[in-house]
Order: C-alpha cells, then sequence, then structure tokens
C-alpha cells in the first residue's frame, strides 16, 4: 500500500495533463523490451499495453535512437516478440540521417552496425566528406574509431553526425556503451562539435510531429532515457514519462537538470493510469 | 623576460621531438649534446606510456641519444605513485610492454581503472568492463589525455578520446597524471631542486608539453615536428615562447638567449 502511495504521489503531474492528449511517442527499448542475445525479451505487460494504446483514439508512434539493424529487420523482431507495431509508425535515425545527406549533397565515411548498412545501399561513400556514427557495438574497435578520426582529421571542416548520442543501454547481460561515448570520443580527437540526428534532436522529434500531424502540449513521450526521451520530449514542449525499466536508475529521480512530468514502474502501468484517466 | 633567473633545467619530450618511431629528427643527438655541454640539467618527460622506460631507454640508445634511465620521467612513474599513495588495485589498460613500470602493485580485485594507450584494450568489450566498474565506482584514473599521436602510417588516436568517451558515459572525472597536469611537470622538476620559473620544456605538443608547461610556470618551446600541425601555437593562450623548426632550433635558442641569463 505505501509503494503505492509512493507512486501516485510521485506522477500526480502526470495523469492531470492527459486530458488534452491526442498522442503518444513510445521509445522501444528499455520501454517494450530488453534488448540482448537473439531477439532479446519483452518487457512484462508492454504487449498488453501497446495493443490497448491502439484500441485508444490516441495515435501512436515509436520514436527510436536503434541504429543495430534496418527498421524492416528489427520491427520484424518486435512482431516476433509479440509487438503488434508497423514499419510506418517507427521512427529511426537511419532514415532521417539519409535524407540529410541527399539534401546537403553528403559522402559518409561509415562506422555503423553490421545490421544497418542496408539502410544506407545507394548511397555513395567514395571520397567521403563526413563521417557517421551509430551504435556499431562489437564494430567500435580502435582501428575502426581511428579510421573515421582519420577521415574526419584529413578534412578541411571535419563534419561528424552522430545517431543519438546515449550513453549506455541496457542489454540482458548487463550495461553496455552507446554510440554517444564514441561521438564524445571523435569530439574530443578533433576538437569538434557532432551533429546529432536522433533523440534527442528536436528536429528529430519535430518530424515524428508532424508526421502525426499534432502540436507539442498535444502529445506525450515515454522513455527509459532521462535526458534523451524525457528531456528532449520535454524541450520540444511536449510531456515527457520516465520507466523504472531499460537503463532507468534510481538516481535519475533527482537529475540535476532533467525532471520529468512523471515516473513510472513500466510501460503497463503508464498505460492504465493515462487510459484510465481519460474514462477508458 | 625581465627578472628571470638563470635557466636550470631543460624538459625534453621524447615521441615526435627526439624521434618518430625509430627515426630519429635530424640533428637531434648533436643539438642533445650540445645542450649537455652547458650548466642545465635535463630531462626527458615523455606521455608515451606504451612503453616502459627501460625499453624507451633502448629506443633512445639505439638511435644514439646520450642518456640515462633515471633522467627519463613519464606518465607511468606517475600513475604508479597514484596508486601506491591511494593504495589501490588497478585494471591496467596499458599495453603489455608498460606493465613492468607496474611491477609489484596488487591487481587483484580490482577497485581502480587506469587507461594508457593501449589500442588492443581499446576493443568494445574491454571498455564496457572498465564502464561498469567505474559506474559502481571504481577509482578512473588516465595516464594522459593527448588526443592524437604521430605514426608512421599517418595520425592515430591517444588514450585522450577513449577517456573522454568514458567521462561521457559515467558522469565522472577522470584524474589524470600525465602532461599536461601541473604536478606532472613539478613532480618531474622536483628531484633537480628546480622551480619552473628556472626551466623551459620542448615539445611537439602545443597543449600538453607547451601549454601544460607554461601553465605550470615553466618557458615552453613548440618544434615543428611529429604531430604538430600548421597553426598550432595559436590553440594556446598565452602563446608559446618560441616555435621552431626542431629540436636542434631549440636548443640553439637555448644557448643563445636563455643560458645563463639573469
Amino acid at each position: 500500500m505505501r509503494s503505492l502511495m509512493v507512486v501516485l504521489m510521485a506522477v500526480s503531474s502526470f495523469p492531470a495533463c492527459v486530458s488534452e492528449l491526442k498522442g503518444v511517442i513510445l521509445d522501444l527499448c528499455g520501454v517494450l523490451y530488453d534488448s540482448g542475445e537473439g531477439d532479446g525479451v519483452a518487457i512484462p505487460g508492454s504487449v498488453e499495453a501497446v495493443n490497448k494504446l491502439k484500441a485508444s483514439n490516441l495515435k501512436l508512434r515509436f520514436c527510436t535512437n536503434e541504429t543495430q539493424a534496418t527498421r524492416e529487420k528489427f520491427v520484424g523482431k518486435l512482431q516476433r516478440l509479440g509487438f503488434n507495431i508497423n514499419v510506418s509508425e517507427v521512427f529511426p535515425p537511419a532514415p532521417a540521417a539519409i535524407a540529410i545527406l541527399t539534401h546537403r549533397g553528403l559522402r559518409p565515411h561509415l562506422l555503423v552496425h553490421d545490421g544497418l548498412l542496408p539502410e544506407f545501399d545507394g548511397v555513395e561513400t567514395t571520397d567521403p566528406n563526413c563521417v557517421i556514427i551509430g551504435d556499431a557495438a562489437e564494430n567500435f574497435s580502435y582501428q575502426n574509431l581511428n579510421q573515421a578520426f582519420k577521415v574526419l582529421i584529413e578534412l578541411e571542416k571535419p563534419l561528424l553526425f552522430s545517431l543519438g548520442q546515449g550513453r549506455y543501454y541496457k542489454e540482458t547481460d548487463g550495461l553496455k556503451l552507446d554510440v554517444g561515448v564514441y561521438m564524445k570520443a571523435l569530439e574530443y580527437a578533433c576538437d569538434i562539435k557532432a551533429e546529432v540526428i536522433g533523440k534527442p534532436s528536436q528536429m528529430f522529434f519535430q518530424s515524428v510531429l508532424s508526421d502525426m500531424g499534432l502540436q507539442p502540449h498535444e502529445v506525450l513521450m515515454i522513455g527509459d532515457d532521462l535526458v534523451s526521451d524525457v528531456g528532449g520530449a520535454q524541450s520540444c514542449g511536449m510531456k515527457g514519462v520516465q520507466v523504472r525499466t531499460g537503463k532507468y536508475r534510481p538516481s535519475d529521480e533527482r537529475h540535476p537538470s532533467v525532471t520529468a512530468d512523471g515516473t513510472v514502474d513500466d510501460l503497463a502501468q503508464a498505460v492504465d493510469m493515462i487510459l484510465s484517466h481519460r474514462g477508458h | 623576460m625581465a627578472g628571470r633567473r638563470a635557466l636550470k633545467a631543460v624538459l625534453i619530450d621524447l615521441s615526435g621531438t627526439l624521434h618518430i618511431e625509430d627515426t630519429a629528427v635530424p640533428g637531434a643527438q648533436d643539438a642533445l649534446n650540445r645542450l649537455r655541454q652547458a650548466p642545465v640539467a635535463v630531462k626527458f618527460v615523455t606521455n608515451t606510456t606504451k612503453e616502459s622506460k627501460r625499453s624507451l631507454l633502448e629506443r633512445l640508445q639505439r638511435l644514439n641519444f646520450n642518456l640515462q634511465e633515471n633522467e627519463i620521467f613519464t606518465s607511468l612513474s606517475a600513475a604508479r605513485s597514484l596508486l601506491e599513495e591511494k593504495q589501490q588495485r588497478p585494471l591496467l589498460l596499458v599495453e603489455d610492454s608498460a606493465l613492468e613500470d607496474f611491477t609489484g602493485i596488487n591487481t587483484s580485485e580490482p577497485n581502480a581503472v587506469v587507461i594508457g594507450l593501449a589500442p588492443e584494450h581499446f576493443n568494445y568489450q574491454t571498455l564496457n568492463k572498465a564502464f561498469r566498474m567505474i559506474l559502481d565506482g571504481a577509482s578512473f584514473i588516465a595516464i594522459h589525455k593527448s588526443r592524437y599521436y604521430k605514426r608512421r602510417d599517418g595520425l592515430a588516436l591517444g588514450p585522450g578520446p577513449f577517456v573522454a568517451g568514458l567521462e561521457y558515459a559515467t558522469d565522472c572525472k577522470a584524474t589524470v597524471v600525465g602532461k599536461p597536469e601541473k604536478t606532472f611537470f613539478t613532480q618531474a622538476l622536483s628531484d633537480l631542486g628546480c622551480s619552473p620559473s628556472h626551466a623551459v620544456m620542448i615539445g611537439d605538443d602545443a597543449r600538453d608539453d607547451v601549454g601544460g608547461a607554461q601553465n605550470a610556470g615553466m618557458l615552453g618551446i613548440l618544434v615543428r615536428t611529429g604531430k604538430y600541425r600548421d597553426g598550432d601555437e595559436d590553440k594556446i593562450t598565452p602563446p608559446p615562447h618560441l616555435t621552431c623548426n626542431s629540436f636542434p632550433d631549440a636548443v640553439e635558442h637555448i644557448l643563445q638567449n636563455l643560458r645563463g641569463r639573469h
């Protein structure tokens, strides 16, 4: 009983903002599932939570910094885990990056996961004039990072794109370093600032909002990353709720600069609170 | 430099200043001998953490440089002192060749992470291990934080980028023990009984050699060899005392202008 009281008090600002809500954006990894060997595992209650949202009158999109596989591949993985989800509802950084490359006439050197490479089929990569890094995991060897560094340092104006800027994420066997760590390494090596494509970039959230046809104040973001998901959404004018799954750490609730509009145990609890508050 | 007292010590960087890998900078051996004829102490200070003092000495002697092991002060020496002082057991991310400088240090059940230049350890798996240890409270020691260094096949990443990445991942600042830390320069000078105002540093790294030395109260001379790139002298404030083509020119400047000056 006491723990329920604490939860209700902690989230008091969150259900109240839900009445004018028209849409929800969900992070994937750490909210719907924990990644790991094979497909990873669905977080208990999250399959049903997604179904409940889809049955409501709320618009639903998925916004992820997932860059280890093509959209088709990881949507397939989510479907195998039991989620009702389609490719057109999912917004990862790679397609946004390709749009930028085309628009600015850039040829990238790619330091990404092997699984992501097919997204870049047809993109010109000879004589590169920028570097794109994603969550390359095992491909983050010294040699590969050094190669990216050498491309950058030879450019008159080194241009680095980072697909997200996360610090770490949780896999079934523990916390793993994310792309942001290697972005910082290359920034430090070349004395430059990377352009981030993905959460928490405002441009990235805006592209999802415009696909939904909604204003920021009408949308709630639910994620496990306090700074990237919650803070990023809030700086765009959305509400942001953090789940205590995935990479959540208790110290997040005392973060010096980002305070979530609500903190809940998991996605299932967040969705039940939203829907019961709206009288579904 | 009015009021500056006589020069008593010259600190000299190794890689990029006296030699590049197994090739000496032209004229550097003779220049060192000329410098030794002047009444100044000489010490070789380096962030070359992949090599033990002994292997540094052997390489330099092979290249016909005239020096002794006790004239070499490295960032590994500085890291070892810190571990001993705090009685910590390190996970050593340094190249195997550097391990002998840590002989006798207990490394079981590590509660500290020490990062040097160790390309073969900078893989995803090992960095994850270091990351988890730091997140769980292990202390985080960086032998130095230099951005890159020069190899025969071009520039290559130093330990600095990996330290910066782990700092970002863990929200912890590493304790840096090598150049450009002020304590590194004062430690190097301490057994010479020389204060920084009586010393000059010669190196190819504008920030780590010259900026660091000047920040510690020494004069700094930047040489255009090794990792030097055009415009490096403009990257530090105040600018180098002098920027010159190579080590022999730096020695010439010292002998002409700084020696015995009152």
